[in-house]
This record gives C-alpha cells, sequence and structure tokens, in this order.
C-alpha cells in the first residue's frame, strides 16, 4: 500500500494559495468593506466658465481625497467617497443630462454648478430622486427658495453679500470721514450681475452714497474704453463692479490706464478679484476692495490649504475653497446619517451645525437650504497679497480708503 | 401606402421608446433629441426648403420662451394657453422679420445677417426692460402638474414633444407634396425664374418665416417648461441659433428627416462623449472631429447614407 505523497507540487501550491482565503474567511472581509459612495461634481469644465468650473472640481476633488486619506466616512464602515466628474459647459439642458446620466451611475449626492443658471434646473431634475444638492458656487437666492428639500448651500447668496457689502462699505466709508458720495454701478448682463447691481442700487444710498449711473456690460466684452470714457465724465468717488473673471480684470485695467481718479473701486463677488490678478497686474489691483466669499486668513488649515494649492503651481481663488468646504459639509452630513440614503442625508444636512470648516462663518445653520451663518468678507489688494479688511474681526490689515490720487 | 410607411415606423419606435427605454436618463435623451428635432426642422422649413437660410432662429426660439413664460408668470396664463400665444408670437415676429427684409430686398447672406441682428437685438431688448426679468431671467415657479405643463414624470415631456416632433414632420411632408411647397423650391432653385413663373415670391417667403417661426416658438415654450428658468443668453444666445442650423445640416437640409437624424446623432455623440471621457474638453473636440468628418465625406447630410442603401438596395 503506498503512502500518500506529502510532497508540495507547484500545481498544488497554487491551489492551496487560491483556496485559503476561502478557509480564513477573507471574502467576508472583502464584503463587508464599505462600497463607495458616488459623489457627482458638475461644473462647467468646457465653454467660458471653465476656469471657475475646473477651481472647483479641484477643491471638490482635493476634498475627497483628504476624507478618502482620512478613513472615509466612519460610520459607514470607512465608505471612501468616489467622484463622477460631469461637464456642464455652462448650459442648463446640459446641466439636467449630466444629472440624470450620474443618477443612473448610482450618485448618491451631487456638488455643483458655478452657474445658477444651470444650477436652478439640475437641482430641480435631482430634486425629484430626492437627491441631495450641494451648491458650491452659485449666487442666485431662487436657487435654494423654490422649497427643494434636497437643496444645500453653505456660502451667502446675493442678497447676504450685498448686505455685508452695504454694511461693511458703509462703516469703511464713515471711518475715512465719507469720503465717497457717489458711485457708478457696473455689471455684466447675466442673473449675477443684473441682481448685484439692482440690490446695491437700492441700498448704497442708505449709506449715503448717491448712484450716479448703472452701467450694463456684455458677456464677453473686450474693450471698455468708451465705458471709461464715460465713468471719467460722472465723476463718481467709487466704481462698484459686478463682473466675472475677464471683464473684471479688462475694466480695472482700463479704468487704471485712462488715470481715472476715484476714491476706490469695490466690487461685489468680483469675478477676477484673485491672486491671479494680483500677481498679474500688481499696479491695478493695488487698491481695489472687493466683497466676496473668502477664508478665514486666522485659519492654520486654510493656510497649509493655500500653501498646497501654490505648490501645485494653481491659485487659491474662492471656487476651490468653496467647494472644498462643500464636500467637506456633505461628508459630514453623511457622517452623522451613518448612511447614503438619500432622506436621511438631507435631514442630517438640514439639521447641520457643522463648524469644522475654515470659512469666516460659525457653525452651520440651515433655513431652507441656505446656511444662514454664511458671511462675505471685505478683502482690499496690495501689490503683493490679498488681505481681509472688514469684518474687524478677522481683519488682517486696515483699509486704505480713499486710496492715492494719481495726480 | 409606401409613402407613409416609414412615418408610420417611425412613430411606432418613438411612442415605444419611453415603454422600452424606462430610466430618466433615456428619457432625458429621447425629450433633447425630438426637441432639436423640432427647432432643427423649425430652422429646415425656411432654410432647407425654400432656401431662406437664417443665423438667428433664435429670436423665433426666445419669443415663444418668453412669450408663454411672461403670460404664465406675470398673468397666470396657463402655459398650454401659453403654448398656442406663442406660435402665434413666434408666426408674428417670423412674418414682420421677413417682410421688412423681403420688401427691401435682402437675400442670401445679408438675409442670414439680418435674422442674426434681430435675434441680437431681441436679446439686449429683453436684457434691458423690466417685465422680462432683464439680466436675471424669469423663473417659473415649480407645481408639477399636467395641467400645468410641469408633468411630474419626463415621460410626460417626452410624449409632448414627440406629438411636437411629430407635427414638424407632418409640416415637412406636407411642403415635400403640396403647391406650396413646388412653389417654395421653385423660389429656392431661382426665384427670378419662380416670379417670371408668376409665383408671388415675397408672400410665399413671408408665409414659410411665419410658418418657421411659430413652430420654433412653440419648441421655446417646451424649453421654458421643461427647465423652469429661462434668460436672455440662454433663449436668444447665438448658441440656439447655431444648434438648430447644425442639425438641420448635419442631417440634411431641405428633406423631411434630415433634422431628426441629424438631432439624433448629435445629442448621441454630444452625451456619448460626455460620457466616455472626463478630460477637459476632449469630448467637445471629438464632437467637433465627427462634425468635420460628416461635413467632408457627406456633404448634404447623414440623409445621404439612407439614400445610398435605398439606391443599392432598388439597384
Amino acid at each position: 500500500m503506498s503512502q500518500p505523497s506529502h510532497r508540495l507540487t507547484r500545481r498544488g501550491f497554487i491551489g492551496a494559495a487560491a483556496a485559503a482565503p476561502v478557509a480564513f474567511g477573507v471574502p467576508t472581509l472583502l464584503q463587508a468593506q464599505a462600497r463607495p459612495i458616488k459623489v457627482g461634481l458638475v461644473h462647467p469644465i468646457t465653454g467660458f466658465l471653465a476656469y471657475s468650473g475646473g477651481q472647483c472640481r479641484m477643491g471638490a476633488m482635493m476634498a475627497i481625497e483628504e476624507i478618502n486619506a482620512a478613513g472615509g466616512i466612519k460610520s459607514m464602515g470607512g465608505a471612501k467617497l468616489e467622484a463622477l466628474l460631469g461637464d456642464n459647459q455652462a448650459k442648463p439642458e446640459v446641466g439636467v443630462s449630466v444629472v440624470e446620466q450620474m443618477q443612473e451611475a448610482g450618485v448618491s449626492a451631487y456638488i455643483g454648478c458655478f452657474s445658477s443658471a444651470v444650477a436652478l434646473p439640475a437641482t430641480q431634475a435631482a430634486a425629484k430622486y430626492n437627491t441631495p444638492f450641494v451648491i458650491d458656487v452659485g449666487a442666485s437666492d431662487n436657487i435654494v427658495n423654490r422649497g427643494l428639500r434636497n437643496v444645500f448651500r453653505l456660502k451667502p447668496g446675493f442678497n447676504a453679500c450685498v448686505d455685508d457689502a452695504i454694511a461693511g462699505l458703509g462703516e469703511i466709508n464713515k471711518a475715512a470721514g465719507s469720503a465717497a458720495k457717489s458711485a457708478v454701478l457696473v455689471h455684466e448682463e447675466s442673473e449675477f450681475g443684473t441682481g448685484t447691481a439692482k440690490l446695491l442700487a437700492g441700498k448704497l444710498p442708505s449709506i449715503g452714497i448717491e448712484v450716479r449711473e448703472v452701467m450694463k456690460h456684455a458677456n464677453p466684452t473686450r474693450d471698455f474704453a468708451n465705458l471709461a470714457l464715460r465713468i471719467r465724465g460722472l465723476k463718481p468717488d467709487l466704481v462698484v463692479m459686478s463682473n466675472y473673471q475677464n471683464e473684471y480684470v479688462l475694466l480695472a485695467r482700463t479704468l487704471h490706464q485712462q488715470k481715472v481718479d476715484l476714491a476706490g473701486m469695490f466690487s461685489v463677488l468680483g469675478g477676477g478679484f484673485n491672486y491671479k490678478f494680483v500677481k498679474e497686474l500688481p499696479d491695478v489691483a493695488q487698491y481695489m476692495i472687493d466683497t466676496n466669499h473668502w477664508f478665514d486668513p486666522t485659519n492654520a488649515r486654510a493656510q497649509a490649504m493655500k500653501k498646497r494649492v501654490e505648490a501645485k503651481g494653481d491659485l487659491f481663488t474662492f471656487e476651490v475653497y468653496l467647494a472644498y468646504n462643500a464636500v467637506k459639509f456633505l461628508a459630514d452630513g453623511m457622517e452623522r446619517a451613518g448612511s447614503a440614503d438619500k432622506e436621511k442625508v438631507n435631514a442630517a444636512l438640514a439639521a447641520s451645525t457643522w463648524s469644522d470648516h475654515f470659512m469666516p462663518y460659525g457653525p452651520t445653520r440651515m433655513v431652507n437650504g441656505q446656511n444662514t451663518g454664511g458671511k462675505a468678507a471685505i478683502l482690499q489688494a496690495s501689490k503683493t497679497d490679498i488681505d481681509v479688511i472688514w469684518p474687524t474681526r478677522f481683519a488682517s490689515t486696515k483699509a486704505v480708503f480713499p486710496k492715492p490720487r494719481f495726480s | 401606402m409606401s409613402a407613409w410607411r416609414v412615418p408610420v415606423a417611425l412613430l411606432a419606435v418613438a411612442l415605444a421608446y419611453p415603454l422600452v427605454f424606462r430610466t430618466n436618463f433615456a428619457i432625458n435623451f429621447g425629450v433633447l433629441v425630438l426637441f432639436f428635432a423640432v427647432i432643427g426642422q423649425a430652422w429646415n422649413i425656411a432654410g432647407g426648403f425654400a432656401g431662406q437660410l437664417s443665423f438667428g432662429h433664435a429670436v423665433f426660439f426666445g419669443t415663444g420662451a418668453y412669450c408663454s413664460t411672461i403670460l404664465h408668470v406675470k398673468l397666470g396664463i396657463n402655459p398650454w394657453l401659453g403654448l398656442w400665444a406663442s406660435a402665434a408670437a413666434g408666426a408674428l415676429v417670423g412674418a414682420f422679420i421677413a417682410a421688412l427684409s423681403f420688401r427691401f430686398g435682402l437675400k442670401g447672406s445679408y438675409f442670414a445677417l439680418i435674422t442674426l441682428a434681430f435675434a441680437e437685438a431681441f436679446r439686449i431688448l429683453t436684457n434691458a426692460v423690466e417685465f422680462t426679468g432683464g439680466g436675471l431671467g424669469l423663473l417659473i415657479p415649480l407645481k408639477r402638474s399636467a395641467a400645468n405643463f410641469q408633468f411630474p414624470e419626463r415621460i410626460g415631456f417626452y410624449y409632448t414633444i414627440l406629438a411636437l416632433a411629430a407635427l414638424s414632420i407632418a409640416i415637412a411632408l406636407w411642403l415635400k407634396r403640396s403647391r406650396f411647397g413646388a412653389r417654395l423650391a421653385a423660389i429656392r432653385e431661382n426665384e427670378d425664374a419662380a416670379r417670371a413663373l408668376g409665383i408671388d415670391t415675397f408672400r410665399e417667403k413671408v408665409k414659410i418665416m411665419a410658418l418657421s417661426g411659430a413652430l420654433c416658438a412653440a419648441g421655446g415654450t417646451f424649453y421654458a417648461q421643461y427647465f423652469l428658468y429661462i434668460d436672455p443668453v440662454v433663449v436668444f444666445g447665438a448658441d440656439k441659433s447655431v444648434e438648430m442650423l447644425l442639425v438641420s445640416m448635419i442631417g440634411g437640409t431641405g428633406t423631411v428627416y434630415g433634422p431628426l437624424i441629424g438631432a439624433f446623432l448629435l445629442t448621441l455623440v454630444g452625451e456619448g462623449t460626455r460620457a466616455l471621457t472626463n478630460a477637459q474638453g476632449l469630448s467637445l473636440i471629438i464632437y467637433g472631429g465627427l462634425l468635420i468628418v460628416i461635413i467632408a465625406f457627406l456633404p448634404n447630410g447623414l440623409i445621404d447614407l439612407f439614400k445610398l442603401r435605398w439606391g443599392r438596395r432598388r439597384a
């Protein structure tokens, strides 16, 4: 009778190696590993808003990578966030298509859309599935006041930003002995610029500033020479601007080139007021004042993130940190919901008192999806940097107002 | 009977489509195809059948979108009634632009440019006046019910746009077979010769522009009700004019099914390339490349592929 052989053959070894995990229950562990949570990023990656959309995507991706590196959503067994990337091309119909496409792919929440015109129909499309939709950038107050229970916005909208701008400008102007008594408003023609200018025109007289004229320009506009001549003729103390990146920079440059003397150039949500502007056109940018979404400069995490972004050769623009914080806000809601169940996540976001952000907001307080704790900051550019000048408790320097004259 | 085979088969396929492909993504895809087919056909009956090339059909589209939306939002008029009012407004604007242009003898590229100018003028006007909401645009209050032209499910929108698409194809078929269509073809081929034959070219051109304007405006109302938000750039922008022109050109101008084929292909390519790649702008590069290939090898549009196929079968 032959003895069974105990010699380990190559075939036997491979077979045993394959069988071992079965015996030791590894498949159970694999099954226990939480399924990734799909988050749809719906931004304009092509078209005239491509730069801003790309910045939003970068901020959102940084937050997702950070959350995953820290162990994912812990209450859901360490589920990782998986980004679904979409390009809304700044077109409403494309935005809706992207939302539907992601829904098919099993998305659990959306972040977007930069443009209000896209956010309005896209949030409605998501509302059909009750899928949470966190607005990172998108100023229209209509986005959150339609009673859609799945829509949330961390940052302040038009009205709140204009209120903050008026309050801050009023204080700055008063401190300067009411140097500004008149203003010309210049805005781009879409909902963002028109809405902001309309609110400003109504509220500036309340702080003793008379509105001499409201000027509208198309998108894109590449020549502001005539507009600058009209402004010079009107002799206002302030030029108040609301426009997107390129037009903002071009208008500021033209007014500087034509040496139009003003007490200050002030903007609300000025699309071009960022580090790129300061770096490329320091003489033009110097002393310009903007009311915008800004990080808390005293927060160490904000400064660390700024360094990380700049180390990659990118700019730490408002889109980056708004999208970053929007993802973090969503992740906090999911963490507390302990599930990707849409109803539970919506309820968690609605009840959010999240304060682990680096915006000058305080804990979140959601009313109809809008964070009422959100606050804009007033900023002033120097030749090398951008400083917060209002609210005073976050201010890193004092305002230079009125600015030195050309003559 | 054989003449009806194609439209009946197409209608059967279109009716069955949302019953087979039930997801909202698939139905939304179907809605977009039919929507672009409707506005493409609106351009085609003027530009293709009558040879009156327009670069500014967005003027009719925007007129329709704003007409029904203003009636609904400001005066509380039901958007289903607004749809008819929009068609009437589109027809009026079409007749007005045509009468003004043709009275002064504008034709060819001059007519194309004047339509573009009108679209821009309407965009600036809606941007400037208060009752259109200016640059803020108009938001239609969310009130989902079929009676309010806000179907709770996408399938309702699908069958509505299918009805409009069927109507647009019926108009195109009628133009192919009617005396009016024959007069338009004569104008397209040689306007002087048509006039010499006794055709009142001015009247015929005004009539077809009014018809085209009405159909395009109805498409505008559908768009407003589907997305519930319009602003001057979205509805009067040059993008919309180009989209209408493109679906017709790619599918085949002056043909009954060209805009439908063009709309299907362009929507498929647009959605497909976006789904395939996340690389910035790559989907648009693929989209553009495909357009160049189609224009280079099928200058009469994709309809040529079908003609070749049928031609071979017959041979």
